[in-house]
């Protein structure tokens, strides 16, 4: 086997790669945190109570009901208005109404279609009534009657179009602490999903929601309702365009280095060998997740987009997952020959097992949203329990991995020690290509768990600050979430072209007399590893016996 | 026992009073009592309004939209101090109608007045925020973390919570009466400064922190946190907390700021509420300070705190009286809306002050 661009580089060159890899990482944090506002903006939202005094929704009319503007419906301020009582205005004639986005500075904002994808969650806020409890002792089950409509600016204001509409059942669960428990104090409750869209194409979106009762079921006994709020949360235009553009910029890279690669290996004249093969696969799998496609979003209404980013990111983790798995395998020098992909066939599944798990939970869930965004698996009982049964078989799977990776990490270094105490008496090819091996071995153990430090250290960092809220905007702050996200993407794009750049077959051939500068380490490195063997090579020789049967 | 919405309906038309001499800094709380039928949704009503200030007015024609907000904000204020000072001497009571609290708030600076103007400005503040979250009004900025025009900066870094908002229309209104030029620095005005920031810091750091996860497959790994307004009766309870720790402060003329009377108390924080003025006993009614007294209120015979009989009425003692109590019972209760009940009769002692 020949040896790689990584063992024939001088010290020099890898110094300066090593540097420049790292400063481009640094520019990929940087744009995250000051160039990319915070990933996602939040619209939170009172809705309006629009009375539907003749029963049109009722009888199965598909009418909007505005909150504002021409058209406006009739709406009360609040339950304990006069007029609830003198009218006997029902609980099934009000109709919770929000019209997003919200007006601001005098004009009403319109939605753009760099938001790229909108979720949206219910906030109810729940009265205690000493008289009308919030029925504790059990879950609440609700019944919601949803529609949501489009219009964009250049419509006619009264041309609502129906994007959506569906009856859903949610779980309600609140609780109150016993010392709030006197009337007007607020009962916490949990945030009920509302709808996932994957695009965000039109300017405007008119939500109406309906909670309908019926004297003979236990439906949307919630206690005493006082308000409902509609929150909406959507990627911010501005942070797209900044992903958009790292996308555009590493694609062509990517494809440019893959080809290099590609073409490299071919011109060696040999059959390609497996981990060739996988580093390819994985540059192609980050070139998929790389093309940005996203692009076509501004002029086509594409709802499939998230779940089909879902799809690539998890692609690319499975691949990554593999590389590593064939990568440690074929490093392991016990004289096994590998070389296929069969002989990983146990680990694989593991892999496979997890990523299959956590494909059909996103199927289930945003596949289905296609059809209808209002639709949560977790809202019933046996989606829940069928979505919790593929996290859990996904996350058994990847304790799995990691311990057969950890395990398989563990025997290479043994392997590496007791081919260390040997590595003296083989001759000088033999040691040269074990010496390779230890060392390119070494090298992406490094790196990746660099990486994978920096990835955790950014998640936590870009958890925590998004917990916590910052109040002013007079100093300048970084957006740790943003780079958190453009960091790690960045990061693990450069992490591939190295990979691609460095494990690279080289052109240099292996020669007795070469002398460079990996030539005065090894001899360094063979000056420690005789005071060593001196002393333990009766074992040494006993390991590697056994690891050569 | 709201009697401020008793007072709606006996004075609804006919309280615009216009006071010319008392010029107080909650006078505006007087928007409170106007009708919640009459909004105030024409440039010219606020001329007409009672208890302005030449700047409020001002501010009133700019943003007349905002005007019922700041009538809701007063009127939450006003219930939320009765409901907190329900079981105390002194109740928050508006009976006094000109005067709104009377002159425990007109003139002096007591723990009251500063209680009364933190909850003012909070309410004012919450009043705004809520309705700016509604959609119904158009005015409500985007706040200054957005670049650009609001559309622009809008579609590049969405738009700020509207609490930013809120907050800074109920310091630049309520805050309008001690701002003038010579107004600013006295000991007064900057107690009155001070307690309002107070009561809007009070919604500020109490803010309820939601948060929901949207990452690949619904993970956490995209995590999205909004910051929802606390509701009105907890600031109340807050502000309430404050009032019982407020710090007595003296004004320092050469620095214009307050200061601790006892000088080996903690400074106060921008939190904190305080006063200038150690408050009467509110036994007896004094047209000088403001109290109504304790005669003919309500009290528990078997309560040992402020609210028991004996230290409510001053040890004047109390009547028992029986009353027939008619309450609604039984009843059917949807979401919202429509309550079917029977009515039943209850027979209670009742014990009223001498």
């Amino acid at each position: 086997m020949a040896g790689v661009v990584l063992e024939t580089l001088s010290n020099r060159k890898l110094l300066i790669l090593s540097v420049s890899l790292v400063l481009i990482l640094a520019v990929f944090f940087l744009i995250g945190g000051l160039v990319a506002p915070a990933p996602n903006s939040v619209i939170p939202s009172t809705t309006v109570k629009c009375v539907d005094a003749d029963n049109i929704w009722q009888k199965g009319e598909m009418k909007p009901f505005l909150p504002r503007g021409k058209g406006k419906c009739d709406s009360i301020d609040h339950f304990s208005d006069p007029r609830v009582a003198r009218e006997g205005i029902d609980a099934n004639e009000i109709v919770f109404s929000q019209w997003m986005p919200l007006p601001k500075d005098g004009k009403q904002l319109d939605m753009s279609r760099w938001f790229q994808n909108m979720v949206s969650v219910i906030e109810l806020d729940l009265t205690y009534n000493s008289q009308n409890k919030y029925p504790e002792d059990r879950d609440a089950h609700m019944v919601l009657e949803t529609r949501v409509f489009y219009r964009n600016k250049e419509d006619d204001v009264k041309d609502w179009k129906l994007l959506a509409a569906s009856t859903e059942h949610r779980t309600l669960q609140c609780s109150i602490e016993n010392d709030n428990r006197q009337d007007g104090k607020r009962y916490q409750c949990d945030l009920l999903p509302f709808f996932e869209l994957g695009t965000v194409f039109y300017d405007f979106y008119l939500i109406n929601i309906r909670l309908p009762i019926d004297k003979r079921t236990d439906i949307n006994i919630i206690g005493q309702l006082d308000d409902l709020a509609v929150v909406v949360i959507f990627q911010n235009g501005g942070f797209t365009k900044v992903w958009f553009s790292i996308k555009t910029v590493l694609f062509p890279a990517v494809v440019a280095v893959l080809l290099w690669f590609w073409q490299r290996v071919l011109t060696e004249g040999r059959a390609t060998n497996l981990t060739e093969r996988t580093l390819f696969s994985l540059g192609i799998i980050l070139s998929i997740m790389n093309c940005p496609i996203e692009w076509l979003t501004l002029v086509v209404s594409m709802p499939f987009m998230t779940l089909l980013n879902d799809i690539r990111d998890g692609a690319f983790y499975a691949m990554l997952f593999s590389f590593w798995l064939i990568f440690v395998g074929e490093h392991m020098m016990d004289q096994v020959e590998r070389n296929q992909l069969k002989a990983y066939w146990k680990q694989l599944t593991v892999v496979i097992l997890a990523s299959a798990a956590c494909f059909i939970f996103d199927m289930c869930e945003r596949g289905v949203q296609l059809t209808n965004p209002f639709f949560s698996i977790w809202s019933s009982e046996v989606g829940a329990i069928a979505a919790l049964g593929f996290i859990i078989v996904a996350g058994i799977s990847a304790c799995l991995y990691f311990v057969f990776l950890c395990y398989l990490v563990f025997r290479v270094f043994r392997n590496i020690s007791s081919k260390r105490t040997s590595l003296m008496q083989m001759s000088s090819v033999r040691r040269k290509y074990y010496s390779g091996l230890i060392y390119r071995f070494k090298f992406l153990m490094l790196v990746t768990l660099l990486c994978a430090a920096l990835t955790v250290i950014s998640f936590i960092i870009g958890q925590v600050s998004e917990g916590q809220w910052k109040w002013g905007d007079e100093d300048l702050s970084l957006e740790y979430t943003s780079a958190f996200l453009t960091g790690t993407y960045g990061m693990w794009n450069v992490y591939v072209i190295s990979l691609l750049c460095l494990y690279a077959p080289s052109h240099k051939k292996y020669a007795a007399d070469t002398v460079d500068e990996t030539d005065t380490n090894s001899r360094e490195e063979e000056v420690q590893l005789t005071q060593m063997a001196s002393e333990s090579s009766n074992i040494a020789s006993f390991i590697s016996k056994q690891a050569a049967d | 026992m709201k009697q401020s919405r008793w007072i709606c309906l006996v004075f609804g038309l006919t309280v615009f009073y216009i006071s010319l001499l008392s010029v107080d800094a909650v006078r505006w709380m007087a928007l409170a009592q106007m009708s919640s039928l009459a909004h105030i949704s024409d440039e010219e009503n606020c001329d007409k309004l009672d208890g302005l200030v030449k700047r409020q007015r001002r501010l009133c024609r700019r943003n007349v939209e905002l005007m019922d907000s700041v009538r809701v904000g007063a009127l939450m204020a006003i219930e939320e101090c009765q409901a907190q000072f329900q079981k105390r001497r002194w109740n928050c009571s508006t009976e006094n109608n000109k005067k709104l609290f009377g002159n425990v708030i007109l003139k002096q600076g007591t723990r009251e007045a500063a209680f009364v103007h933190s909850i003012s400005a909070a309410g004012v503040a919450h009043a705004v925020t809520r309705a700016c979250s509604s959609g119904q009004l158009t005015k409500c900025g985007c706040d200054r973390t957005v670049r650009g025009r609001s559309q622009e900066g809008f579609e590049w870094s969405g738009c700020s919570d509207n609490i930013a908002y809120g907050n800074a229309f109920s310091q630049v209104f309520v805050d309008a009466r001690e701002s003038g030029k010579k107004k600013r620095l006295k000991p007064r005005s900057i107690m009155n400064r001070h307690n309002n920031a107070a009561g809007r810091r009070a919604i500020r750091d109490n803010m309820r922190l939601d948060c929901k996860c949207h990452g690949v497959s619904g993970s956490c790994e995209l995590r999205t946190c909004w910051r929802a307004i606390p509701i009105f009766s907890d600031v109340g309870a807050i502000l309430k907390e404050k009032f019982d720790g407020a710090t007595e402060v003296k004004h320092v003329p050469s620095r214009h700021e307050l200061v601790p009377l006892n000088s080996q108390f903690k400074p106060h924080t921008d939190q904190d509420l305080v006063y200038m003025e150690a408050s009467p006993d509110f036994c007896e009614a004094d047209r000088k300070t403001g109290s109504l007294g304790t005669h003919g209120r309500l009290c528990n015979k078997n309560s040992k705190a402020i609210d028991g009989c004996d230290l409510m009425c001053c040890g004047r003692g109390f009547v028992t009286r029986q009353v027939k109590v008619v309450e609604r019972c039984k009843c059917k209760f949807h979401w919202c809306c429509s309550v079917r009940c029977k009515t039943c009769e209850r027979i209670v002692d009742e014990h009223r002050c001498l």
